[in-house]
């Protein structure tokens, strides 16, 4: 490559916290016009270098360079990298809810006149900015009203109200659907062509090799390689062996699934939308669950498949409208969800951080939470049977953690995944609901959750996997119900699903189509 | 310092703060020619801190929960006004008088706990309106004079214990007795700890029992003494009696039952708590009718003391019990305190109080001090947390405001590493001091 | 954590050895208080050292008065010949108890006591009397303890009286009656400010029912007219809507007002609404108001001397000390428990005609007549 062609170089960068080196002499280069993947297991140092990059972590507080167009830069912070056109859109959206779209975009930079904001003319740029990225709403139009793929968008538009040079994208689709990801790297391809730069870090390789120019893989703070990308082709192995340090011949675990009779009933069970009335969340569900099994649900983001589980869970979703529950043959009432886990039924939520963990909170005490009967003695919690349990879970679960003493907020995602899990395996359910258990983990982790969820099947449980990944569905369940609309819409025995079926039922019901959308 | 750390079990941290106690009592001791270590001083302030402390002991678990409760104050002086009345202008016996207080105390507190657990109104809404609420009501109902209370109460506010046995002793034989059952209490869970401890196959030394145990009989003996050997007729006070019990109690509720574990959930993260089997609403509910009934405890407490009941009492304690729990090592955002600490952060204002009047400084440069040791505890505790301090930093951080972005930055890149080896130390000895404490506190009593 | 202890300690430390280095007042107690206390009660019977300490306990610093009291306590005391430790509560109760004990602790054989809560200090004064040590009131009653030597006060009845009079003296200067007048009380948790309206009620209440005075708001019970906590800007909350609720077409005559700065508020609601400055009283003689009568807006106030009530206080605690009898009370008060021996001495009523006359020995004041 030539110099001209080179935009971006970072040089010998090394960042340390207390204790931990999380980027060791990672160095990286970047061309003119390219969408450059950086990816790597989580922990691996991705988003610190970024963090870096974007002037988050200031120069000084690193070692090693950052040469934008041949000169070196020394970012004091987000303001000094966006002037020079560096700007990054981090995983977590930045976005204020209360706040409209155009609000939003020049939050920071707003368009002055005589010492007043100029909202209309604000507000004109908005327009053009959103038509950009190809959003059709109206700018004063609140965020918090918004999906998550528009809220993204607009997070771009922001990004391009800034003169942007290098457009940084973290993990940009781990929050959206199908469709809404699609759409995504359809505007990446577009920016690109109009000659901006983006940085892209992303675990799933499928996007790697749809959009992306080169990729860069760190491992451990290191770079471990960095190669193009030959139009269109990515060759996964290698990324993944390069990523893992090891390589993963098959993603999901082999197993010989032992069926049982049927454990788990629901029957025409309808629900609404807790602030919405007359819209069903849920609209007439019917399906089962037999002892040994996991059962899949296919279904797109708001599809209704988290609202079907949380509303079988103690109704803590939604207004429970009729239908029952059967568990080992017999009529299982649970109003709340006190009286579902006394029943044997333990649901894994899909957003961990805010429903799942309390972040304060060790490792030992987050396993015993949804079960401290089991761990009273004569009327008192017994610390030495709690933490007894916890390192219990900690070996068998292999939780990477020194003690179970720790907060759960020092692990990984893949292992705090681990000690949710753990949780809701202590109180012995005999149906787990495990909404999208691999979301936001490292390839390594996925498998060994693929492995316990195997596992707890094999105990004779039945297990309720929910998620947006089809593959994953496919490799690790027995049967697969696709949901859509509220209503589920086709029933098949993994075996003989493949993506495209599971996606043609998802997106379309058998009835013509009403207007419930699940919230 | 190896040494030290196997006699304290490893984590030096855990008492620091206690240990600032501690130097404060002394240093004041010192500058005031020997007046603060006294017995009658000693005995002073735990008489005259115990109705703060023991509203310490209720705010800790609504600052858990997440809420505040400002109406402590008001409902303290309103429950030692009825106590009064009925005794005194009804005639009614002071035991009836005592029932009806606490009664009254726990009804508030349902009526505040109605508000936040079943209508959903905040905490600081429900007792900032029964702030207003009860202290009209005190003066309302007292016409603004002053009620005195049956003797019976100056017992409970300010008495001490019997006198009896052999005079050799040369200290109150109860202060005598309640200092050898706690030092037999504390060695017997010494020993209790280091059975288990080489059960589970870890080792734990001789030596290192048996100067904990010295070093433990030394501390309760010094204290013991101190509380015991005052004026004839004095030994350890009963209110000071009554909130050991309450703190023990409270401890063990907070430390050792479900409920306990319940509030640290709903503060710690409401939503997953709820996910997880816990009755928020009724966890709200029974936190705020604790609280108004521990301020009741304290109101009747407070007119033993003060042998009549009057209408501005109460004025301004809700401050001093929260400023004790946040020195304490309490989160403002909930999720985060001890029983424990609050006593040793109430306990900090109190000797500080204390020493400063017996150096003759008035109210006005007391009330300097004090506010100063407030922001520079709690400044440190947040500035410490920082110091690659990840993990709590950013539960901290989210209470202030928006500035997300950055300090997540920070977070959440170290905290993914605990792989490295290098890494467990620290993050190790970060992990949420309080608890350590509380564990600490455990093992050691 | 560790920052945290040494941040306590250093905040601690050093913000008490700053302010103390100022404020000092700790030298000069050699008395080891230990082996005081146990020398039992005999202070009074058999007197003390000329030189020993005095503690005073003081309510609060908030108004003048009692910043007065606290300045001419010490130097007083020092005067003569004691070593004077003053301190003063804040207005909290538990604050003075604690404050009152750490005074016994360093060996006081006399305190001084103005209490926040007359009531509310019973078992703090036991373990005085316990101790030894001479307990004097100042100021205001001590009650439900027989662990008080003597009060030394200004009659708060008496004190009302003469604001009722004042009033009355003031309107009927000022032209033929009838008057429309409106009433004001003080903090109902005070117990002093019921006993100012019953004396001032006992003066007024007649020329109500006569008709000479009256009362256009109808509100004439101490729970309508008192003033929370004393607070100047609820008085003139409260004197804004009943010049606007019943004084839109009448013109205010007077105002019974319990202290100065009360009457102050009054004055600044009445001139913002456009009425003709009423009569209004006052107590405390305090600056602002003094200027204020100079200036012919306030009518009256009621002076207490703080000067003389120290003196008086003062002059109590060296008979105490050469261990002789205190001289003869002027009266007497149940406190609950016993008869209190008291020592009521006058106020003064302050007028514009009276003003140079009254302070005739406080250039302070009479600077600010004359200014």
């Amino acid at each position: 490559m030539t110099e001209t062609q080179v935009l971006l170089e970072m040089r010998h960068i090394t960042k340390e916290f207390p204790g931990v080196r999380a980027l060791d002499d990672v160095t990286m280069t970047v061309r003119r016009g390219d969408i450059h993947a950086i990816c790597g297991e989580n922990g691996a140092g991705k988003s610190t270098l970024m963090k870096v990059l974007s002037g988050v972590y200031p120069h000084g507080t690193y070692s090693g360079e950052i040469v934008l167009e041949g000169e070196e830069m020394r970012f004091t912070g987000i303001n000094s990298s966006q002037d020079r056109g560096v700007v990054i859109i981090h995983q977590e959206l930045a976005l204020i809810p209360e706040l409209s779209i155009t609000e939003n975009i020049f939050l920071g930079t707003e368009v002055m006149r005589g010492g007043l904001i100029d909202w209309e003319a604000a507000r004109h740029r908005a327009i053009d900015l959103l038509a950009r990225v190809g959003l059709d709403l109206d700018p004063n139009t609140p965020v918090k009203t918004l999906g998550v793929g528009q809220q993204q968008l607009v997070e771009i538009a922001k990004a391009l109200s800034k003169d942007v040079k290098i457009l940084i994208l973290d993990e940009p689709t781990s929050a959206l659907n199908e469709d809404d990801s699609a759409h995504l790297l359809d505007l990446m391809r577009g920016l690109k062509a109009r000659g901006i730069t983006q940085i892209m870090i992303s675990h799933k390789l499928n996007e790697i090799a749809a959009v992306s120019d080169a990729v860069t893989v760190i491992r451990d703070g290191h770079t471990v390689e960095t190669y193009d990308v030959v139009a269109g082709q990515v060759d996964e192995d290698r990324i993944i062996r390069a990523m893992v340090g090891r390589s993963i011949e098959n993603r999901y675990p082999i197993r010989d699934p032992h069926i049982g009779d049927v454990l788990f009933t629901v029957r025409d069970w309808n629900v609404e939308h807790p602030s919405i009335p007359g819209r069903l969340v849920v609209d007439d569900a019917n399906f089962e669950v037999r002892r040994g099994e996991v059962v899949g649900f296919a279904g797109l983001m708001g599809a209704g498949r988290t609202e079907l589980a949380r509303s079988l869970f103690g109704r803590s979703y939604g207004t429970w409208l009729s239908g029952q529950m059967e568990l080992d043959g017999k009529r299982v009432v649970a109003p709340t969800v006190a009286k579902a886990i006394r029943q044997g039924i333990a649901y894994v939520t899909e957003d961990r951080k805010s429903l799942g963990l309390n972040l304060i909170d060790t490792i030992k005490s987050t396993i015993v939470s949804a079960n401290l009967d089991a761990i009273v003695r004569r009327g008192l919690l017994d610390p030495r049977q709690e933490t007894a349990v916890a390192e219990r879970y900690r070996t068998d679960l292999r939780i990477k953690a020194p003690t179970v003493d720790i907060g759960v907020a020092t692990l990984s995602g893949g292992n705090q995944q681990k000690v949710v899990l753990a949780k809701w395996m202590y109180p012995q359910p005999k149906v787990l609901i495990l909404d999208e258990p691999t979301r936001g983990i490292d390839v390594g982790a996925k498998y060994e959750i693929y492995k316990l969820i195997h596992q707890l099947a094999d105990e004779g449980k039945g297990v309720i996997v929910i998620s947006s990944e089809l593959p994953e569905l496919l490799g690790i369940c027995d049967r697969i119900y696709t949901i859509c609309e509220g209503r589920i819409t086709g029933e098949l025995a993994a075996s003989d699903a493949d993506q495209e079926t599971l996606m043609r039922r998802m997106t379309t019901t058998s009835t013509t189509a009403s207007a419930t959308h699940g919230a | 310092m190896k040494t030290i750390k196997q006699i304290f079990g490893g984590n030096l941290q855990q008492y620091t703060m206690v240990l600032a106690l501690a130097l404060l009592a002394i240093i004041f001791n010192v500058v005031s020619d020997g007046r603060m270590l006294t017995s009658s001083n000693i005995q002073n302030l735990i008489s005259g801190n115990a109705y703060v402390l023991i509203l310490a002991i209720g705010m800790v678990m609504v600052i858990v929960i997440g809420q505040i409760d400002l109406s402590v104050g008001s409902v303290a002086g309103f429950v030692g006004m009825v106590v009064a009345i009925t005794c005194t202008n009804y005639g009614w016996p002071w035991w009836l008088g005592l029932l009806t207080g606490l009664a009254t105390g726990a009804l508030i507190g349902a009526w505040h706990g109605f508000w936040l657990a079943k209508i959903g109104i905040p905490g600081f809404i429900t007792t900032l309106a029964g702030m207003m609420i009860f202290r009209g009501l005190v003066i309302w109902i007292s016409k603004s004079i002053s009620v005195p209370v049956p003797d019976q109460f100056q017992v409970l506010g300010a008495g001490y214990l019997p006198e009896w046995g052999p005079a050799w002793t040369g200290m109150n034989n109860s202060t005598l007795l309640l200092g050898i059952l706690a030092g037999g209490w504390f060695v017997a869970s010494q020993l209790r700890h280091r059975s288990h401890a080489l059960a589970r196959g870890v080792e734990s030394p001789l030596w290192v029992a048996l100067v904990r145990i010295a070093l433990i009989l030394a501390v309760v003996g010094y204290v013991t003494w101190l509380f015991g050997s005052g004026r004839p007729g004095t030994s350890f006070p009963i209110p000071g009696l009554i909130l050991v019990a309450l703190v023990v109690i409270y401890h063990v509720i907070t430390q050792r039952t479900r409920f306990g574990r319940h509030i640290y959930a709903v503060g710690g993260n409401k939503a997953a708590a709820a996910l997880s089997g816990v009755n928020t609403a009724r966890t709200y509910f029974l936190v705020m009718l604790n609280m108004s009934f521990l301020a009741a405890v304290a109101g009747i407490l407070f007119v033993g003391r003060a042998t009549a009941a009057g209408p501005s009492d109460g004025t301004m304690w809700e401050l001093d019990a929260i400023a004790a729990v946040f020195i304490g090592g309490a989160a403002v955002s909930g999720g985060i305190g001890t029983v424990v600490g609050s006593m040793v952060g109430g306990l900090v204002m109190a000797v500080l109080n204390s020493g400063l009047m017996l150096m003759g400084v008035g109210a006005d440069q007391t009330q300097v001090i004090k506010g100063l040791v407030l922001l520079a505890a709690v400044a440190f505790d947040v500035y410490n947390k920082q110091q690659g301090r990840p993990s709590i930093l950013g539960h901290l951080m989210r209470s202030f405001g928006r500035d997300a972005t950055s300090t997540k930055a920070a977070d959440r890149e170290p905290q993914e590493s605990v792989e490295v080896p290098a890494a467990t130390g620290p993050v190790v000895d970060a992990a949420d001091t309080m608890p350590e404490t509380v564990e600490a506190a455990r093992r050691e009593s | 954590m560790k920052f945290r202890t040494a941040s306590v300690l250093v905040t601690a430390l050093a913000a008490s050895l700053a302010l103390t280095a100022c404020g000092g007042g700790r030298e000069g107690t050699t008395d080891d208080g230990a082996s005081q206390m146990a020398s039992g009660s005999a202070a009074a019977a058999e007197g003390f050292a000329p030189d020993a300490t005095i503690g005073v306990a003081l309510p609060w610093l908030g108004t003048q008065n009692w910043k007065e009291a606290e300045v001419m306590f010490t130097e007083q005391l020092t005067e003569a010949g004691f070593s004077p430790l003053v301190q003063a509560a804040d207005n909290k109760v538990p604050q003075q108890q604690q404050q009152i004990e750490a005074m016994i602790e360093q060996g006081a054989k006399a305190i001084v006591v103005g209490p926040v809560d007359g009531t509310q200090l019973g078992s703090v004064l036991d373990k005085a009397a316990d101790a030894g040590v001479a307990v004097i009131g100042y100021d205001r009653l001590i009650e439900n303890t027989d662990a008080v030597d003597a009060i030394v006060q200004f009659g708060s009845v008496r004190t009302g009286e003469l604001q009722g009079q004042s009033l009355l003296d003031g309107l009927e200067a000022s032209g033929e009656g009838p008057y429309n007048i409106e009433l004001f009380g003080g903090g109902p948790a005070d117990p002093n400010a019921p006993n100012f309206f019953t004396g001032a009620m006992s003066v007024l209440q007649p020329k109500i029912d006569d008709g000479t005075l009256v009362v256009v708001s109808g509100q004439t019970d101490f729970t309508q007219v008192a003033t929370q906590d004393w607070d100047n800007s609820k008085a003139q909350a409260r004197m804004d809507s009943l010049l606007s609720g019943f004084y839109a077409d009448k013109q205010i005559d007077g105002v019974l007002s319990p202290n100065d700065g009360i009457a102050r508020a009054i004055l600044t609601s009445s001139e913002q609404a456009g009425q003709d400055l009423p009569i209004v009283t006052g107590l405390d003689a305090e600056n602002e108001s003094i200027v204020s009568i100079a200036a012919g807006e306030q009518y009256s106030t009621v002076a207490k001397p703080t000067q003389d009530l120290v003196a008086k206080t003062v002059e109590l605690i060296q008979a105490l000390q050469k261990g002789e009898d205190l001289p003869a009370a002027d009266e007497t008060a149940d406190n609950g428990v016993k008869e209190v021996d008291v020592y009521a001495l006058s106020p003064v009523v302050v007028t514009l005609d009276n003003a140079a006359e009254v302070f005739a020995d406080d250039p302070d004041r009479l600077a600010l007549l004359e200014g």
